[in-house]
């Protein structure tokens, strides 16, 4: 979207006039500060058990905050990171304490299959969980996004989480994903990490290390107008002009960072000049899968829902560094990602509050899921494209993502799966870009391997959840991926949904259902 | 040999006169107008470009109407109309943000009057798209989903009428219009078009609502957004908006849309906006997400699309404006000779293209002093005054 006066009026007739909210949400830290890492809970002989209460709150600057609040014992966390080996359950309780959504009290009515948690229409105040990359069950209790409500003032919704025993290690993330609903409660707010330990067992570079986890929130003032927006680094904002956050190493120290994309729309081009130039980045995994073999990038490009872990070496003695994220084009009807420092390196002598290094994890290393997907025979192939209609300064009133010879569609809670397959399968997918926005392309439930970008072959073997499809520009080929999708554990039985992970498109229906049929 | 007298020379053309100015009004300057639609704090109105020599505009004349715009919306909607008939010259403007429909008289550059649909008619966050005849002004609330129905009073007023509900046949919401006889057609968001007969003032649907044509059988989203009706009110012509030029053309002469008929070309991004020329021999469409102009060869008898050419990007995309709405002749006759295109960001402006042609062959050229600055942000819809005589 190109408008900057609609959003300006949208604001003057509307961004004020919401009902103020309760501070329900904890205080955010204050700008210029050294950013602690979230508050961590691991599991305990197997078992990580939790309770998360989801609230609302409109700050002192008009911005509404949804977030995941974790009592422990007396303080209040905001969104804590949850801890798991492979093979562990995440036993979750999760309490909605939603008051006062607002003016949007408009509601949709829920899928007409079964019930799961509290039923009834889907409304700003309705939330779930999305277990966002975990390879696990799409059902209810489990990850599942399609009849899962919890209502606000409900006893309680248990999800019960078995992470599998070959799920890779790496850095996934948690949050809310009611249809037509998910960028109000993620706007800045209600997102964590969701860490699957072993990291070490596959990529040994990070042994050792001190480990730092950086979650990377999207707020806007109005989160359906596109205007100015503030990036947060674990609940610190990144203001343009104010006090940066603070991270802190030791000079020459090597840390590995776990850098999740939990923004609305904004691509992260993550970059950590030294001294004015871009440092080799160690890339250890991307959206939580190890890579088969580290590179080094000056530059890692992370979509909205993305994840990237690498080793970063700070300054020497004397030296600067700022942790960055650089303009991405996202098209011209796209929404400009700007440059943005996310935070300051501040050399101190111990590493500051980093996190020590962990023990590793229990377990020798085995096979993941996934493995050896890019040698799998293929059983069936299929295109998928984005498109949008685009019919005034408001920007694209339509947003669809479509399988070629199908009807382009918004979703719809009761519509029927638009794939249908079965365990066992192993698909390839060609998505394409026939808008003139970048979008980004995640499916539920399973990684996919990224076999050729714009029709030629990609060899890294890198297995994602999320990836980028470039923006058309009016002339030539549309961008395009092959994606090789891996339908053969049992575990994927079930309806799940592939979407556009920027959120806005995917509450207003870039979105469709797949059937995996046992 | 009969001497003629003064008098027996003048009162013809007296007479002649006099029938004009009854049934077109005088010819009065000759402007570029646009709806300012500025949003609130600011004033809005409608700005009044006098041409000069080789179509170049001067610093415009405002008339301010006391309401508020909205700074944008759908492109389709045409929130300008002028009436240069029945006695009167008026400019009519729709102002989305106060929910008014104001009236200017040409000649004296004067408020004529102001009107409101029913309470529950809005365009507030799309627009109020307009169509006129000499007797009525019809317009497309976006937000209410409804038809205002407007009596054209004397001086350049309005009273209201009712107002209908209408939609598309899935989610749609109105969005162009056009007017031809008591022939009213309108698109939707969602694809659909719909004719209505306006013999008795208020609309009524011909029954004729359906999808068009390229908003299934395309790859691209696409669907209708502006019209036109030709001179003999044979066919309707939409400008869709699409990833590429997507024109549709329906034949009407039956009194009911029929399934239309696609015309499809690559040469640009969207066409959302079209007008067909004077002489009809050309179909203007502007490419509003492409940044450019095209012209389409018309062929009037048999409603079918050929050929054209494309400008080149129009100076100050991204720079100064992100958009191009909507579209007014250089000539009021013949084939227009090039367009004025409305250009919509922060810094506004009208774009000045001309037109060569020879034989089925055409370019299109921005002339080097274009644009021509437009005091506002959200500038979208012009029109020229005298209009199109159809």
């Amino acid at each position: 979207m190109r408008s900057l006066s609609m959003w300006l009026l949208a604001i003057l007739v509307c961004g004020f006039s919401f009902p103020k909210a309760a501070a329900q949400c904890p205080a955010r830290p204050v700008p210029g500060t050294v950013v602690s890492d979230p508050f961590s809970l691991s599991s305990q002989k197997g078992v990580l058990s939790a309770q998360l209460v989801v609230a609302r709150s409109v700050d002192s600057f008009g911005y509404t905050h949804y977030c995941y609040k974790y009592d422990n014992s007396g303080q209040t966390i905001e969104a804590p990171t949850f801890r798991l080996n492979p093979g562990d359950q995440l036993a979750l309780n999760v309490l909605n304490r939603i008051v006062d959504g607002g003016a949007m009290k408009m509601g949709m009515p829920p899928e007409s299959g079964p019930v799961c948690g509290d039923g009834g229409d889907m409304t700003v105040d309705s939330t779930n969980v999305h277990f966002h990359g975990l390879n696990v069950p799409p059902i209810c209790h489990q990850d599942d996004v399609i009849h899962t409500l919890i209502q606000p003032g409900s006893p309680g919704f248990k999800y019960d989480v078995q992470i599998p025993l070959n799920e890779p290690p790496g850095l996934y993330w948690y949050h809310p994903h009611v249809h037509g609903f998910a960028e109000f409660q993620v706007n800045g707010g209600a997102a964590g990490a969701l860490i699957v330990e072993g990291m070490e067992k596959y990529r040994p570079e990070v042994t050792g290390l001190t480990e730092r986890v950086f979650v990377i929130r999207q707020q806007y003032l109005v989160p359906w107008i596109p205007g100015p927006y503030q990036l947060t680094v674990n609940y610190q904002t990144t203001s343009l002009l104010g006090p940066k956050p603070i991270v802190q190493m030791k000079p020459g120290e090597k840390q590995f960072w776990r850098v999740a994309n939990a923004t609305n729309q904004d691509f992260l081009l993550l970059q950590v000049p030294v001294n004015g130039v871009p440092q080799p980045l160690e890339v250890i995994a991307l959206d939580g899968y190890p890579l088969v073999k580290t590179r080094n990038q000056k530059v890692i490009l992370v979509p909205p829902a993305g994840r990237a872990e690498f080793i970063v070496q700070g300054p020497p003695a004397g030296g600067s560094a700022t942790f960055e994220t650089s303009a991405y084009s996202t098209g011209p009807t796209g929404n400009p990602d700007i440059q943005q420092t996310l935070a300051t390196v501040q050399l101190t002598g111990n590493g500051g509050v980093s996190a020590p290094a962990k023990p590793p994890a229990p377990g020798a290393a085995g096979n993941l899921k996934f493995a050896n997907l890019a040698a799998q025979p293929v059983t069936a192939q299929r295109k998928i494209f984005f498109s949008e209609e685009f019919g005034g300064t408001n920007g694209p009133i339509q947003f669809y993502v479509t399988v070629e010879g199908q009807k382009q569609k918004v979703f719809e809670s009761n519509e029927k799966p638009v794939i249908v397959t079965k365990v066992g399968a192993v698909e390839d997918w060609v998505v394409e870009n026939r808008a003139l926005e970048t979008h980004a392309f995640h499916i539920h439930q399973i990684h996919f391997r990224v076999m050729e970008v714009d029709g030629k072959p990609v060899t890294d073997d890198d297995l994602r959840d999320t990836i980028e499809i470039p923006f058309w520009d009016g002339k030539g080929p549309f961008h395009s991926a092959k994606l090789r999708m891996d339908f053969r554990d049992p575990t994927t039985a079930g309806t799940f949904v592939f979407h556009c992970h920027i959120l806005l498109h995917e509450d207003l229906g870039m979105m469709h259902k797949v059937e995996v049929d046992p | 040999m009969r001497r003629v007298s003064s008098f027996s020379l003048v009162r013809p053309i007296l007479m002649a006169g006099l029938f004009l100015v009854s049934h077109f009004g005088v010819a009065a300057t000759n402007y570029v107008i646009s709806n300012d639609d500025a949003p609130f704090p600011f004033r809005t109105g409608v700005s009044f470009y006098a041409i000069g020599s080789n179509g170049l505009l001067a610093a415009p004349q405002q008339v301010f109407s006391g309401g508020n715009g909205i700074s944008g919306g759908f492109f389709g909607a045409n929130r300008l109309v002028a009436l240069n008939g029945g006695g009167q010259q008026c400019v009519y403007a729709s102002e989305a943000g106060s929910g008014n429909m104001v009236g200017i008289d040409v000649n004296t550059l004067a408020l004529g009057g102001t009107a409101q649909g029913s309470p529950t008619d809005a365009g507030t966050s799309n627009g109020i798209g307009l169509a006129i005849n000499t007797h009525y002004l019809y317009a497309s609330f976006t937000d209410s989903g409804t038809i205002g129905t407007f009596q054209v009073q004397p001086g350049c007023g309005l009273t209201f009428v009712a107002d209908i509900a209408v939609a598309g046949l899935g989610t749609g919401i109105i969005n162009g219009m056009a007017l031809h006889g008591n022939m009213l057609v309108a698109t939707y968001t969602d694809g659909s078009i719909e004719s209505f007969d306006t013999s008795h003032g208020t609309p009524v649907s011909h029954g004729d609502k359906q999808y068009s044509t390229a908003t299934f059988s395309t790859m691209d989203a696409t669907y209708p957004n502006s019209i036109d009706i030709t001179k003999d009110g044979h066919y309707a012509i939409f400008g869709n908006t699409a990833t590429s030029v997507v024109v549709e053309v329906s034949d009407i002469s039956s009194g009911k849309l029929t399934k239309t008929t696609v015309y499809q070309s690559s040469a640009s991004i969207s066409s959302s906006n079209i007008r067909l020329s004077p002489d009809e021999t050309l179909l203007y469409v502007v490419n509003s997400q492409g940044d450019s102009v095209s012209a389409i060869f018309f062929d009037k008898r048999t409603g079918t699309l050929s050929g054209g050419c494309t400008s080149n990007r129009l100076r100050g995309q991204s720079a100064d404006w992100s958009y191009l709405g909507g579209l007014a002749f250089v000539s009021q006759t013949g084939n227009g000779a090039g367009v004025y295109v409305a250009e919509f960001g922060g810094s506004s402006g009208i774009a000045l293209v001309n037109l060569t042609s020879s034989g089925h062959k055409c370019s299109l050229q921005e002339v080097p002093q274009s644009p021509f600055a437009d005091p506002n942000a959200g500038l979208l819809s012009i029109g020229t005054f005298p209009p199109r005589s159809f």
